[in-house]
Parts: structure tokens; sequence; C-alpha cells
């Protein structure tokens, strides 16, 4: 330890997984196949630093596959890194894989003291705690019935109250505060805090940041093996899922675009269908035989109207980025609708429209032009319209939006239903669909 | 030494591990821990109707001759066998949770040691039946032997137990190794005939000094030799520390092999 303070000492780890393409683990197999044992190499970590001070809480965040658990292993000792040192001072607890190494024919009793025995308790040790952990698991009445007659929830129970009974001086947690139902989580959430009231070091992997937020001190952000971002969880949070919208934003626009292909292909193949019946006709015609023409307009439940203005495209943007088209966006972000029109015939005293629904069909906005008392105006050339609405205060979910043109006596000139989803995220996690402006002011009695 | 103090912090395992293995190894059978007497029991009424009745040779009261030698010698090969699986048995645990490895060999050798122990009553009782009574003096040094041969067998089960994760092969060899070895240690037959030319693999098996001494104490009632017990007692210590070393190296990586 370079630092007293310090509970936890990680030095420029590096961690690689040999990933084989085809492993034998027989002499037969290592001689014969010698070839086979060919592997490729991943970097899992690719030099990782940090220093967590005595009864600080740390969250490690990151995406899948970032290597936040791998350190999380590493610090457990589980495996080791190929390079760089960590140093731990004091007794380890992992909540990790919770209830290994229990043994379904033994008693709940018993299993407590295997299980404590491989956290390195003594028995007298155990025998001082054993009365607490069963306590805290609320499993008295079936402390003497073999474990494997016990429900995957009393089974996590009890594991989770000896893991956390063992007071340990450093205590390692991978994504466990999913333990039984809502009253117990709510307690193993109020025992961890009591556990770092009482100096506890603690180290946490989550995919659920709100956890992190109100345990950890501090939060480290872990990229492709690297710590892209270190410090107070709300700050690491926000920037962290700005990231991940934006690549949320990359692999909508990708499935846009596959979605985009698929459609054109129809079109073609609509296009040739058509080409095929207008050869019939014309065959037909020759055979003197007459037909009326159909009007083309496709229509379904999707859209309607008399079509003499089109909706040509319909975009949703961050203001003043009209270059890119997004589909996520944050809480409170300013935000602008582009809707592209055709005109292929003059309307008079146009309205566009606007409404939001959310994913159960929940109606949750909507407006036009003439409930804002815009003045009426005649649409005679194509061109857009832009709806530009600073702090878009939509709370996370996802949306579907309509747009429509009608014109003088609220007839529908075009009305497209669902033209655009997207999806909103937030770093707070308020409730409900909409942010309201709000305070809070505590006034004490004089 | 850092390992030794955090073993040490960890005895409550390797006694709960210990514990279950006994008591789990005749669970359900009608004796029950009974069989830990009974099964050395049978064998030496076994050993006695053959080698008395039918196999004459020259040894007087070849049975025991024999038995001293052979409850000794098992102890050793099991923890040999036993501890080349005992890591991968325990994959599980492994995997998901931290404890120094080494209490896995260590748990399967004790309880193999343990259960010697009790073989031990057996052949007490037969030693008395049979006449030839014991030395107490001489006596004094079974424990010194016993321990020596702890920490041998010890060397071996680290040894097994951190090879067989990366090459599992040697869990199916070392059964036929084990039994070539007990040939060339002298439990069935008295060194003295063995060929001289073929002597030296006597001297460089780290088991014959042990065997030797057993044999010495209990059959012909005598202080063992002090060079026998010495050179039991060195190669004792070498092995173990031996063991370990190639363990720690190796036991880094048995997550990822697993």
């Amino acid at each position: 330890m370079k630092d007293s303070q310090n509970a936890i000492e990680v030095e420029n780890i590096t961690k690689k997984f040999k990933v084989y393409f085809d492993k034998g683990n027989q002499l037969k197999e290592k001689i014969l196949f010698h070839n086979r044992n060919r592997y490729e190499e991943h970097w899992v970590l690719k030099g990782i630093s940090f220093q967590v001070k005595k009864g600080e809480a740390i969250g490690l965040v990151g995406h899948n596959g970032c290597g936040k658990s791998t350190t999380l292993k590493l610090l457990s000792k589980i495996i080791y890194p190929d390079s760089g040192s960590i140093e731990m001072a004091g007794r380890v607890s992992s909540l990790i894989e919770l209830g290994a190494g229990f043994h379904p024919d033994m008693s709940g009793r018993e299993n407590i003291y295997t299980n404590a025995a491989i956290f390195g308790l003594t028995k007298k040790e155990i025998d001082a705690r054993l009365d607490d952990i069963i306590a805290f698991s609320e499993l008295e009445e079936f402390i003497d019935n073999p474990v494997r007659t016990y429900s995957s929830g009393m089974y996590m129970r009890l594991a989770f109250s000896v893991a956390i009974n063992v007071d340990a001086e450093i205590l390692l947690i991978d994504e466990i505060l999913a333990v039984g139902d809502a009253n117990f989580q709510a307690k193993c959430f109020n025992r961890l805090r009591e556990i770092k009231a009482q100096g506890t070091t603690i180290v946490i992997v989550s995919h659920s940041l709100s956890q992190i937020e109100q345990i950890c001190d501090r939060s480290i952000w872990i990229h492709d093996g690297e710590i892209r971002k270190e410090g107070r969880p709300r700050d690491v949070h926000a920037e962290y899922l700005g990231y991940m919208g934006e690549v949320r934003q990359q692999i909508a626009d990708k499935e846009k675009e596959r979605l985009k292909e698929k459609e054109r292909q129809k079109e073609k193949e609509r296009e040739k269908q058509k080409q095929k019946e207008a050869q019939k006709k014309k065959e037909s015609m020759t055979l003197g035989v007459g037909h009326e023409e159909v009007i083309a307009t496709e229509r379904n439940e999707k859209r309607w109207g008399n079509g003499k203005v089109v909706i040509k495209e319909v975009g949703m943007y961050q203001a003043g980025d009209t270059s890119r088209m997004r589909t996520i966006f944050k809480t409170g972000e300013d935000v602008e609708v582009v809707v592209r029109y055709e005109v292929k015939e003059p309307i008079k005293d146009a309205v566009f429209g606007m409404a939001i629904y959310d994913s159960q069909g929940l109606h949750c906005y909507g407006t036009n032009t003439k409930i804002d008392r815009l003045d009426d105006f005649d649409v005679t050339k194509s061109g857009e319209v832009h709806l530009l609405m600073p702090k878009f205060d939509l709370l996370p979910e996802v949306y579907v939006l309509d747009v429509s043109i009608e014109c003088e006596t609220a007839l529908p000139v075009d009305y497209y239903r669902q033209a655009y989803r997207f999806e909103m995220t937030n770093v707070i996690e308020e409730v409900g669909r909409f942010r309201l402006e709000h305070s809070w002011e505590i006034k004490e009695a004089e | 030494m850092k390992a030794i103090k955090e073993l040490y912090a960890y005895r409550e395992m390797i006694v709960g591990l210990v514990r279950r293995d006994l008591r789990g190894r005749y669970k359900g059978s009608v004796l029950g821990f009974l069989w830990t007497f009974v099964n050395p029991l049978l064998q030496l009424v076994v050993y006695t109707m053959v080698f008395s009745v039918i196999m004459k040779n020259g040894i007087e009261k070849y049975y025991i001759y024999l038995f001293v030698g052979l409850v000794p010698w098992i102890f050793f090969s099991t923890s040999v066998t036993g501890g080349a699986n005992s890591i991968l048995s325990s994959k599980d645990m492994v995997k998901k949770i931290y404890f120094p490895r080494e209490v896995l060999p260590i748990s399967v050798v004790t309880s193999g040691f343990i259960n010697m122990l009790f073989c031990f009553i057996v052949i007490f009782a037969a030693l008395f039946i049979s006449g030839i009574g014991i030395n107490p003096v001489a006596l004094l040094f079974l424990p010194i032997i016993m321990i020596v041969e702890y920490f041998l067998a010890l060397g071996f089960a680290l040894l097994s137990s951190a090879l067989t994760v990366y090459f599992r092969d040697l869990e199916y060899i070392l059964g036929i190794i084990t039994m070539a070895w007990m040939y060339l240690t002298p439990v069935m037959y008295p060194e003295t005939m063995v060929p001289e030319n073929l002597l030296w693999i006597l001297k460089v098996n780290p088991m014959t000094s042990v065997i030797m001494a057993y044999r010495d104490i209990l059959y012909y009632k005598q202080i063992p030799q002090l060079e026998t017990l010495l050179q039991a007692l060195i190669v004792g210590i070498v092995f173990c520390i031996l063991g370990h070393f190639v363990f720690c190296k190796l036991q880094k990586g048995f997550v990822e092999e697993m």
C-alpha cells in the first residue's frame, strides 16, 4: 500500500482472455490437433488504475462487456491480472455469486456454517453472528430444513444474509440488489447503507445507476477496458447516459436504414407488378374490353385524407441541427420537428397539427396551428413546416408522433399516423410522462 | 509464510470440508460410519486367509507385515488420486468465489489422513490379537512418521490437483501410476527381495523410507533407523514445498482453464 488511507489500490492492470477456436484439454487432442489450439487474444482490460479510500463506496458502470465485472473478479482474486498489481487491505467479502458452495442436502443452519467458512470466518465468529444471520434472512422457521426445500427467493435471502453479515472490511457487489421481494430489497439496501456508515469500503457493479447514486461517493465509467471518466456519480452518469443514447441512436439509424432498404425492395416489386398489370390491361384493351382507371392513391389505416397535399417526410432533430434525424432525446432538450410536404393541388385555410402518443396509446399531447391561433394561410407550393419545442420535457418512454394537414372545414388532407417513433432518456428518475416545473421548500413550524 | 497465515484463517473451511467428506462417505449405507472400521477389518481378514492358508511365504505373520504397510500406502495413493480431482470437482465454487485454493487438496489429504487414523485402531487390535504386541518406545516415532507422510502426500496432492486442471487425462493416468508405484515400493515384499541392479528404484522412491519406518515401528517393534527417518523427513518437506510452489504458479489460471 502506498497510502495507508487506501483500502484498494489498483495499478495499471491488464487482462486478456484467450478465445480458443476449438479447445482440447486432453493429451490426445493436445498432440494430434496441435493447430486446433489456436486462439485469439481478447484484451478485456487495457490498463486500469484507481484507488479506493477506506470507507469509500464506488460504483463501476459501463456497457455490457466493457470489463467492469472482470475488474470485480480481479479484485476478488477469482482471476488474476496479466500485468499490474492489486492491493487490498482487510477481509474481503464478495456478493458476486450468492450461495456458491451451498449444499442442498444440508440444513440452512449447516449451510450458514460452511458458507461463512468460505468467507474465512472461524467457528467462534460464526457462532457470534448466527442469530443475526438467521434473523436477517427471516427464515427462522425453515432454518433446520434442508436447503433443497427452499424456494429460490429463500435461498437467495439466506445467501445474502451470510455474505452481508461477514463484517468484511471490503465488500464487492455485482448486480445483486435484486434479491427477494420489494421489502427484502429495501432491507438489503438499508443494511448496505448501515455497513457503509460503519466504514466498510464498498465496490458495486450495477446497471442500476440510481442504486449507485444512492450509495456511492464516486463512479468509475469503464469503457472498452479503459477508464473513461470518474467522479461524482451524477456527473459521470449524465455523460454515460448521453453516450449510451448516442450508441442507441446509431443502432436505431442502422435499423431504419435496413427497413428503408426493405421498403425500397418492396416498392420495386410493386412497380413490376403494376407494369405487368398495365401490360395485361393493354392486352385486354386491344381485346376491346374497357376498364376504369383506378386512382392509385395508397391509403390505409395509417394514412387518410383527400391527398391534395401529401406529407413526404417527417423528422425530429435537435433544435437548430437538421442535418441528422434523431430518435433518442434527453428530457429537457430542445427539439425541432420538420414536416416536408408536396402540393398536388393548392388548398385554402390549411391547418398543420401534431399529436404525441406513448406506447400504451395514451394521448400525451396534441396541438395544431389553429389551436395556437396562427393566422389562416393557404398552401400553394411545396415546402416545410418547422415546429420548435424548446425544453422538450417528456419523460423516458417510447413515443410516436402523428402529423396532419387539414383544410378549412377540418377536412383531412393528409393525416399521417405514427409518422415518427422516438425515445426519451433521462438522468433523473422522475415518474410519469411529463416533467412539471417545480421546486421544494420545507418550512418547519416556528 | 503469508500463505500459511491465510490457510490458518480458513481453517474452519478445511474442517467443514473434511467433516463433510467423512460424514458423506458412507452416507445412506446401513452401517454408516462403522464402515470406516469394517472396511479395513474385512481387508485384513481376506489377507489373513489368502496369505496364511493359500499363498504361504517365508515371512512370519505376513498378513500383519502386509497390513502395516498397506494402510499408509492406501492413504498416500488416495491422496494423490483424490487430490487430482479436488479442484475440478469443486469447479462451481472455484469459479465463483475466492478462497485459498490449497484448501481443497488439503482437505482431501486430511480426510484421508483421519481415515488412516481410524484404520490404525484396527491395526493395533490386530497387533495384539496376533501376539506381536507393541513396543511403547518405538511407538513414540509413529506420530513423527505419520506427519512426515502427511506432508509428502500433501506435496503430491498439490501437484496432481493443479496439473489436472490443465491436463485432464492425468486423473486417469494417475490410477496406473499409483498402481505401478505400489509395486515399486516395498509394501508387499521386503526390500531384501529386490535384485541388486534395481535397488536404485527403491532408493529414489520417497515412499520407500516411509513404509519401512512404519514397518520397523509396528512389525519389527524397533526404533526406525535414524537415517531412514531423516531421509523421509527431508523428502517430505522438499516435496511439500515444491508442490506448493507449483500450485501457486498454476492456480492463477485455474478459472480460465475450467
